[in-house]
């Protein structure tokens, strides 16, 4: 076996705590990268500071093109917006776990229909929490609670479904994110199994990678996963506050705790404040912490990940992991 | 005979889980019946374990709760109290917070409040002196009483007045110079990077990337290393030194004990009062003062005492207190039984809570709340009536159905009367005990519904929709009010 001596370089970050609204975010749980390098985020935000929950528009250049959709159930808002995936047509497709339904909105972020019912059948759901298109263009929805994928059509209907609750092969415990590779086979992070896991495009298994635990090649709570073209897996792994990636037969390649520097959003605010400024010229991240309790590290740590929900990769191999916590996503690239 | 006795034994195990814990659901009154008054205060005082709560679902569903400092804290905090298998040693976290009280108003992050709260659950029932040594390292409480601006030539004198007047010893038993003292020797004692993290906290900003919860840093440089004299002794004394000597003086058990005996037997004057006002009964502060000497200085040691003394378990007090709001919504979040999450009705809660007056995490100021006959007022009964018999009007929810099933199976084939009826909702909402003019209306409610039975169909929903509104008005009443 050839070794691969990787690892993986920050590029930059795209961010701010915008928990009264505009330009920036506020507990985002979602993203996808558009063909163009248009950036959807969508913010799940507190139930205190709902201004901000809809889908903020962005570029890795930090660009900000406004916000979709807000917090309410009308159709075209949202509450709980879980996932965000575009068809073949670019448009926009947003899981709400709340209101247990799918937007779809066209690629000017105009609202086109909205659909879905909770429960089990077929063709129900009991919060969605992951989503993509196959090359026929047919959806792949993570029902979540009922711990399996179904294929639907892009207006809801029916197609197919696999998985059942269980840790055994192609067994789910809560999934969570979804990716497919070139050759359309699909990945899921099967959140509470501490695992990502590989089938065919038709939903066969293929492999599991990844056990419970800290180290490397090793989970806690992976909660997303993205491909990138030469088939390594970049995985969100959330419950450790860290980015792994896996080479495509599995074995670990690199990992990333986070290193985000003041971004271009971050530092237009902080020049904007003097006292702030002054005091922040003082200011020196301390990584010495007294604390077993990663997520609590990550609450003091800013360079470091906070909570890393969604990953995703861009077409030339770009990483982009997005943080609830710090309200960000940071771009890193392997080199 | 024995029945009398086992009456009057399941009043005092009603009445052991009502103080020490948020009341009790029957079946839970039935299993403390079984292993009885002495086990279950051991259990009580003896959490076996962690509460085994879902943090990756929590944190999974309810994204706020992850990062606490945007909301969610309070929800979070009333979470983990309406699932608790130890609930003496959440209640201890509450009243630890009312007496070191910590306002996130001023602070702007809730999280390291959260962190404060999570101290008192590792130590509220330890050793007082490690109690106070944590709070004095406590990033909330450095910050909520200035003392990062506490240094060596520069003293700020407020943590080492609070320390001395509201978190030990009470006004009366020290000096203006001792707290002078005080504060130097907690020069040094303050946070990482604190001139960003005051201007962030001053300028009430998250910004850019949300709050970073502090961290405690001692720096030496910045500590006051010459003689100070406090409470008569004299040395080169540092924070830890000062906790030492504050715990030895009997004016510090004292005072912790009227907190006890005021949270947990029965209304004293407020704080403020005390110095010139005697304790209640002055027999039970001794004999808690005895325990925390003999034990070493014993907070567990002097909450044993105190809920084997004849004064806890006098019948004359027994619902002679009025249920905090927190209180209120807990016991009756645990009535109504299981939560699922996500769960957002913690959420309605803690909102519940602070309409009735106490906001957690948001005491009105240093001293707390002093609660007692003070939480009742025209708006906050309101507010609390609103509450309790939203929540258990539900016949949806698993502990009134089980409330319900439970009527319905003490019924078997036998119609009840009106008033078998009240005292069946009676006691398993108490075992409570009503005014006689109170029985009287409800009796006359009960009596519109006609005949009453569980086993005649026709009857059977008639009868369930009784005991749900019963349990509504009982619910409503001013003695559902008290513990």
């Amino acid at each position: 076996m050839t070794t691969i001596a990787l690892s993986l370089r920050y590029v930059d970050n795209v961010g701010f705590n915008a928990d009264n609204g505009g330009r920036g975010f506020h507990l985002p749980t979602a993203m996808v990268v558009r063909g163009d390098g248009r950036i959807f985020v969508a913010s799940r935000s507190s139930r205190s500071q709902t201004v901000i929950v809809g889908i903020q528009m962005v570029s890795r250049d930090h660009d900000y093109y406004g916000q979709i959709g807000r917090h309410g159930g009308e159709p075209g808002n949202m509450i709980g917006p879980t996932a965000l995936a575009l068809d073949g047509d670019d448009n926009l497709y947003l899981a709400d776990d709340f209101l247990q339904r799918i937007t779809v909105y066209d690629p000017q972020g105009d609202l086109i229909t909205t659909w879905g019912t909770k429960g089990s059948d077929e063709g129900e759901f009991d919060a969605p929490s992951g989503l993509a298109f196959d090359r026929d263009d047919n959806m792949l929805l993570v029902d979540h609670r009922n711990n399996r994928i179904q294929r639907l059509t892009k207006d809801g209907g029916y197609i197919s479904q696999w998985g059942s609750s269980g840790d055994g092969d192609g067994e789910f415990n809560l999934p969570w994110g979804i990716a497919q590779d070139r050759d359309a086979n699909v990945y899921i992070a099967d959140w509470r199994n501490d695992r990502i896991q590989k089938f065919t495009p038709d939903g066969e298994f293929i492999a599991k990678y990844g056990a419970s635990g800290d180290g490397d090649g090793e989970f806690y709570r992976p909660s997303d996963v993205a491909v990138d073209s030469e088939g390594n897996m970049w995985v969100a792994d959330w419950g450790n506050q860290r980015l792994q990636v896996l080479d495509p037969e599995g074995n670990f390649i690199a990992k990333a705790r986070g290193e985000a520097h003041l971004g271009v959003w971050a530092q237009e605010y902080i020049t904007a404040q003097k006292d702030e400024e002054r005091a922040r010229s003082s200011y020196v991240p301390v990584f010495e912490v007294d604390t077993d309790d990663i997520n609590e590290e990550s609450a003091r740590i800013e360079p470091y990940f906070w909570d890393p929900v969604a990953v995703a990769v861009d077409d030339k191999g770009r990483g982009y992991v997005l943080e609830t916590g710090r309200h960000r996503f940071q771009i890193y690239e392997l080199a | 005979m024995v029945a009398v006795e086992s009456k009057q034994d399941l009043r005092l195990m009603a009445h052991l889980l009502r103080r020490a814990g948020f009341g009790a659901t029957p079946d839970e009154l039935d299993r403390a019946m079984d292993k009885g008054y002495d086990a279950v205060l051991d259990e009580l005082l003896n959490p076996a374990g962690n509460d085994d709560i879902p943090h990756d679902l929590i944190r999974r569903y309810h994204v706020d709760q992850s990062n606490l400092h945007s909301g969610g804290a309070q929800a979070h905090w009333m979470y983990r109290m309406a699932v608790t298998d130890y609930p003496l040693r959440e209640k201890m976290c509450l009243f630890w917070h009312r007496v070191f009280a910590t306002g996130s108003y001023k602070l702007i992050q809730t999280r390291v409040v959260t962190s404060q709260i999570d101290m008192f659950r590792d130590h509220g029932m330890g050793n007082m002196d490690n109690l106070l040594v944590q709070l004095s390292r406590d990033p909330a409480m450095i910050m909520w009483l200035d003392n990062q601006d506490n240094h060596k030539g520069s003293i700020n004198e407020n943590y080492g007045r609070e320390l001395l007047e509201l978190f030990s010893m009470g006004v009366g038993n020290y000096t203006e110079e001792d707290i002078k003292e005080c504060a130097r020797a907690f020069t040094g004692w303050g946070v990482v990077n604190p001139a960003y993290m005051m201007i962030k906290m001053r300028n009430n900003t998250s910004r850019p990337y949300g709050n970073m919860t502090w961290q405690f840093e001692y720096d030496d440089d910045d500590h006051d290393h010459g003689q100070k004299t406090i409470l008569g002794e004299t040395g080169d004394f540092n924070g830890e030194d000062v906790v030492e000597i504050i715990c030895r003086q009997e004016a510090t058990p004292r005072y912790i004990a009227r907190h006890l005996y005021h949270y947990f037997v029965a209304d004293e004057p407020p704080v403020p009062q005390w110095p010139h006002t005697p304790p209640t009964n002055p027999e039970a502060i001794d004999a808690m003062t005895e325990a925390y000497f003999e034990s070493g200085h014993s907070i567990k040691h002097m909450l044993r005492t105190l809920f084997t003394s004849d004064f806890f378990k006098d019948e004359a007090l027994r619902y002679g207190r009025t249920k905090s709001p927190t209180e209120m919504v807990v016991n009756t979040l645990r009535l109504a039984g299981r939560m699922e999450l996500p769960c957002y009705e913690t959420y309605d809660a803690a909102r519940a809570s602070a309409g009735m007056g106490q906001a957690l995490m948001g005491p009105p100021s240093v001293e707390g709340w002093q609660g007692g006959t003070e939480w009742i007022n025209t708006g906050t009964y309101v507010e609390r009536v609103n509450f309790v018999s939203r929540v258990l009007g539900d016949p949806t929810r698993p502990g009134v159905r089980q409330i319900i099933n439970r009527i319905g199976h003490a019924a078997g084939d036998d119609d009840l009367s009106p008033e078998s009826l009240i005292d069946a909702c009676l006691e398993v909402l108490g075992p409570m005990e009503v005014l006689d003019s109170t029985r009287a209306n409800l009796t006359e409610f009960a009596g519109t519904y006609g005949r009453l039975s569980f086993s005649d169909e026709g009857r059977a929903a008639d009868t369930e929709e009784a005991v749900v509104n019963l349990i509504q008005l009982i619910v409503s009443t001013q003695e559902y009010q008290m513990l």
